[in-house]
């Protein structure tokens, strides 16, 4: 019996390797935070952090989804920079435009992600190539909007991102909120498991019947969706959109995935250990600022996270 | 898991009838010549010989760089970091010194920083089992860092005249950037194509596994590959700043994504074993014609970013055709 | 139950099928036999509704029917369980069992824990001890198999196809599954068993049907039908002797390999094999006996925790696979297209593959010498195919396993191990291999076969070396070799340890 029990834990070990090394990291570095400043440990610093994370939560969330089906959505950083700007340049100041533009530009982004995933199914082309043409087509359009801030938001916009419920921001316990019911429905319902069968093996997936076509529109639908999200808080933070705001935001959506245990190639992972994998950049972004370090030495470190962390996920390589 | 090669490999056989069938693997080739006919109709200054001399002074380094990819990409990788290579090595070794004297020593540190980055990012794939995609991620990300950390934000170098006359210049109207593309073009294409170590590559990209058991270290072959792509893209990023003159942080910006994309055109498949840098490079024609074309059709400069993007697709969708 | 008339298909190029009729009743076990290429395969993908004919009809269950998709056929009652698996290794056995079928709790979501209990509950029945929780990666490919095969029984299915089900399981597992599917026949569905191993079709097969080239030849009740009739309906031609003569001379004196007390990774423990110059020894035993391990240890192919190699008399401390193709061994390995063949090559550069240096001049690739190499081999082992440039890929899987075989019979070795030679490969090709693999032997070269085929291993083996459970059980030799030998060897004793 205790042979049983001690193998269901490996098992779940192994299962969830990732999110236990992040948890671990997370916890090093808060440590190492606290020991090294005193402002750190003030709440101030941690509801900062907490803000500075949402945008990035929010695509990263969009991605994990995308990546756990085996592609990747390299158009989330052009998507973010159109809708931003176009969010901003439709409300132009006008309070009463707040409400439509909002819902429209959620619609957008759902919109453009479903493009996606149909051009995915459709002409049968890597996602990879498919979301880079797409994300490019759509920078171009952009700029074809505008080359550069377009409009300006009222002053109640700016609510959204700074604002305060319980002390705590807004933009963290909805990001929060919508993490754990991503996460319950690629555990509890058939369309989520099928997320993980696509990613695990897609040809197969195929071969049983599975319904694939609804999965890639569902997963790039919502990370439209997420992008649009990100747009209108970053918009609300900035107080102005602008072509390039979303211009570092593809590559960086990916990092919270990856370290938080999700596998590139799919099939394994979760969203847990991607909102992990966030706070952790976050943290280090905070860390290193602390100790006084340059913007461009924190670029090196983020890199080497990276780094260190997929080496530790070496899948047990099978020498033959 | 599910095999079902049986079905896929009945569909490539059996005597290919027709013209079509005949000419599909030349399908790249004509489609750049009958683009550059089109072009040439409806906006005759594109034919024109101060054009084409500008068309391939912009290829030339991306040619460079595309070489390099071909490798990687052929032993089942990507190399994101050769945008973050061009730069860092032209602004740390021009860093150094802006005087012809030096050109020796600034071309060794530069692709000494090829090559270096080129060995952990091969490093990484081996012998760590990173995924191609986020190792080259991750240098990238770190190269940057460490250029922008070297230069404190303000590139303050100064790029040797022989490199100026390299990447600019031209011999009765051959640009010379041309022609050093068309030397290592060569090179490697011998290496790749015709060589043992090449035979190797295409081995080795088709199935590790079988390399292995076939005696061939697939992970030197591999991380041989990466080196060269690091080695190149430095080369193609000291002379991209010979084309533009001065030494910037943003030197080739855009090439990794732009050299996947040729490469993709060109043939080479992301999934390995197959391909060749004869396409990789048609495939970079293809990607600048378009970019000139669209400019010169007095479009605004966001069409060429967005004809871009559909010619990335298109491509890949008339591939994946062919061998449907 | 089921009912094809007039079906063709083709391919770019191929006739896979022409005009062939098929059917299959209620509550009977209808075998499909064939060599490779005959059109089994494309007949199953039809009937599963991942193909669409040409030309034709499909009836099932008395109704015309038009299948676009998996999804319809699985819909209608139709289960195939493929040879090649379709499982999903990240996910566990139980999500795997009831893919696309989930048990559901309150407001529809999933209910886990009790997919998990249906999954034991299914795994029992079907008599295999596997923990439902375990993933997929982490099983054998027995118990893979036996989980594939479990999928089959969720759903109330008409129509079970199995695709050459035994290729990976045997004795035993073997037995459980033909009780499983004669309880299954009694309910009144229709099986279709497609199997290259007539021993097993004619334990529980009721009717037989052998296409060839894509045409329907025979149907026949199984009590009709005399096993080697099949056979030359199979190939077109009376095999009498499928075996070469076994070795005249006595047995050499020369022992060209000795590995002792090999280990490898908890898989095999202390197990020593001799290799002697001009014999074929098989390694015989249960799938999961570590035969490919302890074979894939001596190649250099996985790392042994313990043991010594000696290759002629000298004693390798290391051992990789350049070293062994160095030393004059060579392996074919037990999956040709992933571990075998480079599939996007050609032929000549498939056979020059293990020995690059011998078509290489200044480091450069001589393509005329390797492709004259290609030339001389192609006639030799009789490789069908266009020339030195033809595409492995568009081979079939007999002309495949030629190649693999030839580019190491040529590397002057003195060992070459072989991992289930004949595996997919139709009875014509197996002969032309055995008759190679003899003539290799009679060349001097030692010979290593690993085999599940307990009747080819009686007709070429020499000596039988058989493992259970990791370790060395016996050995055979000459008249002791007999099946029934071979199998109390290999399921002598008791389980020592749970792995």
């Amino acid at each position: 019996m205790s042979t049983l029990v001690s193998a269901g834990m490996a098992r779940s070990i192994r299962k969830n390797q990732g999110v236990i090394i992040v948890f671990a990291l997370l916890v090093a570095l808060l440590v190492f935070g606290a020991v090294i400043s005193d402002r750190f440990r003030t709440t101030n610093n941690v509801l900062n952090i907490l803000e500075q994370s949402t945008g990035l939560a929010l695509v990263s969330l969009g991605q994990t989804l995308t990546i756990l089906t085996g592609g990747i959505d390299l158009s989330v950083g052009s998507t973010i920079s159109l809708l931003s700007t176009l969010t901003s340049g439709l409300i132009n100041g006008d309070a009463s435009m707040i409400a439509p533009v909002i819902v429209g530009i959620l619609l957008l982004g759902l919109v453009i992600g479903l493009i996606n995933g149909l051009l995915i199914i459709w002409l049968k082309v890597h996602p990879l190539i498919v979301t880079l043409g797409t994300g490019t087509v759509l920078q171009g359009l952009v700029l074809l909007y505008s080359l550069g801030p377009a409009g300006k938001v009222p002053k109640g916009f700016t609510f959204l991102a700074y604002g305060k419920f319980l002390g705590i921001p807004l933009g963290a316990i909805f990001v929060v909120v919508i993490f754990a019911l991503v996460g319950l429905f690629i555990t509890y319902f058939r369309l989520g498991r099928y997320i993980y069968a696509v990613g695990d093996d897609d040809a197969g997936a195929r071969l049983m019947g599975l319904p694939r076509a609804k999965v890639i529109l569902t997963v790039y639908g919502f990370c439209g969706f997420c992008c649009a999200l990100t747009a209108i808080y970053l918009t609300a933070r900035f107080g102005v959109g602008q072509p390039y705001t979303g211009l570092n935001y593809t590559l960086t959506s990916i990092t919270p995935v990856v370290v938080g245990g999700t596998l590139l190639s799919g099939g394994k992972g979760g969203v847990l250990g991607t909102l992990l994998g966030v706070y952790l950049i976050s943290l280090l972004n905070n860390v290193l600022n602390f100790m006084d370090i340059s913007t461009h030495y924190q670029l090196i470190a983020q890199g080497l996270i990276v780094i260190a962390a997929v080496s530790i996920y070496v899948e047990k390589r099978k020498r033959i | 898991m599910v095999d079902l090669s049986h079905a896929k490999s009945a569909e490539l056989t059996g005597p290919t009838a027709g013209i079509a069938g005949r000419l599909a693997p030349y399908a790249l080739p004509i489609f750049l010549v009958l683009m550059i006919i089109v072009a040439g109709i409806i906006s005759p200054a594109f034919l024109s010989a101060n054009n084409i001399s500008n068309m391939l002074l912009q290829a030339a380094p991306l040619g460079i760089v595309v070489i390099g990819q071909a490798f990687v990409i052929i032993l089942r990788g990507l190399d994101l970091s050769v945008s973050s290579v061009m730069a860092t090595a032209a602004v740390i070794a021009t860093g150094f010194s802006g005087q012809n004297a030096d050109v020796v020593p600034i071309l060794l540190i530069a692709v000494g920083i090829g090559v270096a980055t080129g060995l952990v990012n091969g490093l990484l794939v081996t012998k760590r089992s990173v995924s191609p995609f986020l190792a080259t991620l991750a240098t990238m990300i770190v190269l940057q860092g460490i250029r922008f950390a070297y230069t404190q934000g303000a590139p303050s170098g100064n790029v040797p005249p022989f490199f100026r006359t390299l990447g600019s210049a031209t011999w009765y109207g051959i640009p010379y950037n041309l022609m050093l593309l068309v030397v290592l073009g060569v090179i490697f294409w011998i290496l790749l194509a015709k060589s043992r170590f090449g035979r190797e590559v295409y081995i080795t990209g088709g199935n590790p596994t079988t390399a292995r058991l076939l005696g061939i270290n697939a992970d030197r072959v591999t991380i041989i590959g990466y080196i060269i792509s690091g080695g190149l893209a430095a080369i193609a990023g000291l002379v991209l700043s010979g084309y533009v003159g001065i030494v910037d942080n943003w030197v080739g910006r855009g090439f990794e994504l732009d050299s996947i994309v040729a490469a993709v055109m060109g043939g080479i498949s992301l999934a390995g074993g197959r391909g060749g840098i004869v396409g990789g490079l048609f495939g970079a024609a293809v990607l600048i014609v378009v970019f000139n074309a669209v400019l010169l059709f007095g479009l605004p400069v966001q069409f060429q970013i967005i004809i871009k993007g559909i010619v990335i697709v298109a491509a890949a969708a008339f591939y994946v055709r062919r061998t449907q | 139950m089921l009912k094809l008339t007039g079906i063709s298909k083709g391919f770019t190029g191929v006739q896979a099928l022409s005009s062939i009729n098929f059917d299959v009743r209620a509550g009977e076990i209808h075998a499909l036999i064939g060599e490779n290429g005959a059109g089994k395969s494309t007949t199953i993908k039809i009937i599963a509704g991942a193909f669409k004919p040409d030309a034709g009809q499909v009836e099932f269950d008395g109704k015309e029917v038009h299948w676009s998709r998996p999804a319809d056929a699985k819909a209608a009652g139709i289960h195939v369980v493929y040879q090649e698996f379709v499982l999903f290794p990240h996910l566990t056995v139980a999500e795997n069992i009831f893919l696309g079928h989930e048990r559901r709790g309150a407001f529809g979501l999933i209910d886990h824990a009790r997919t998990r209990k249906d999954a034991a509950a299914l795994l029992q029945k079907l008599g295999v001890d596997i923990d439902p929780d375990k993933l997929v990666s982490e099983l054998t490919v027995a118990d893979q198999q036996m989980v594939e095969i479990s999928k089959a029984l969720v759903h109330k299915v008409k129509l079970l196809i199995l695709d050459e089900p035994t290729a990976v399981i045997s004795g035993r597992e073997a037995d459980l599954l033909f009780a499983r599917l004669s309880a299954l026949k009694a309910q009144g569905v229709a099986i279709v068993y497609v199997s290259h191993r007539l021993e097993e079709i004619f334990q529980i097969a009721d009717r037989v049907t052998v296409f060839k080239d894509g045409q329907h030849v025979i149907t026949a009740d199984i009590g009709g039908v005399k096993r080697n009739r099949l056979i030359s309906y199979m190939v077109g031609r009376d095999l009498r002797d499928i075996f070469p003569a076994k070795r005249k001379a006595p047995p050499s004196d020369k022992i060209v390999l000795k590995a002792e007390n090999i280990s490898v990774n908890g898989r095999v423990r202390n197990a020593g094999i001799e290799l002697r110059a001009g014999e074929i020894t098989a390694l015989s035993g249960m799938v999961g006996a570590g035969r490919t391990e302890l074979a894939m240890g001596i190649f250099g192919g996985l790392p042994i925790s313990s043991g010594s190699i000696m290759i002629d008399g000298e004693r390798m401390d290391r051992m990789t696979p350049a070293l062994a193709i160095k030393k004059g061994v060579g392996f074919v390995t037990e999956d040709r297209k992933r571990q075998g063949l480079a599939m996007q090559l050609d032929v000549a550069a498939n056979i020059s593959a293990a020995d690059l240096s011998s078509v290489t001049s200044r480091g450069l690739i001589d393509r005329q010498r390797e492709n004259g190499i290609a030339r001389q081999e192609i006639d030799t082992y009789r490789i069908a195919c266009r020339g030195p440039a033809t595409p492995v890929a568009t081979m079939s899987g007999g002309n495949q396993q030629k190649v693999v075989v030839a580019r190491w019979a040529r590397t002057g070795g003195k060992v070459l191990i072989l991992d289930e030679p004949t595996r997919g490969v139709d009875v014509g090709a197996k002969t032309e291999i055995y008759r190679i693999m003899r003539g290799l032997a009679d060349k001097g070269i030692a010979i290593l076969m690993i085999s599940s085929e307990l009747p080819e291993v009686v007709g070429m083996a020499d000596k039988v070396v058989v493992m259970r459970e990791g370790l060395i059980s016996g050995e055979l030799e000459g008249a002791g070799i007999t099946e029934e030998t071979i199998l109390s060897l290999a399921t002598q004793h008791p389980t020592q340890e749970v792995k």
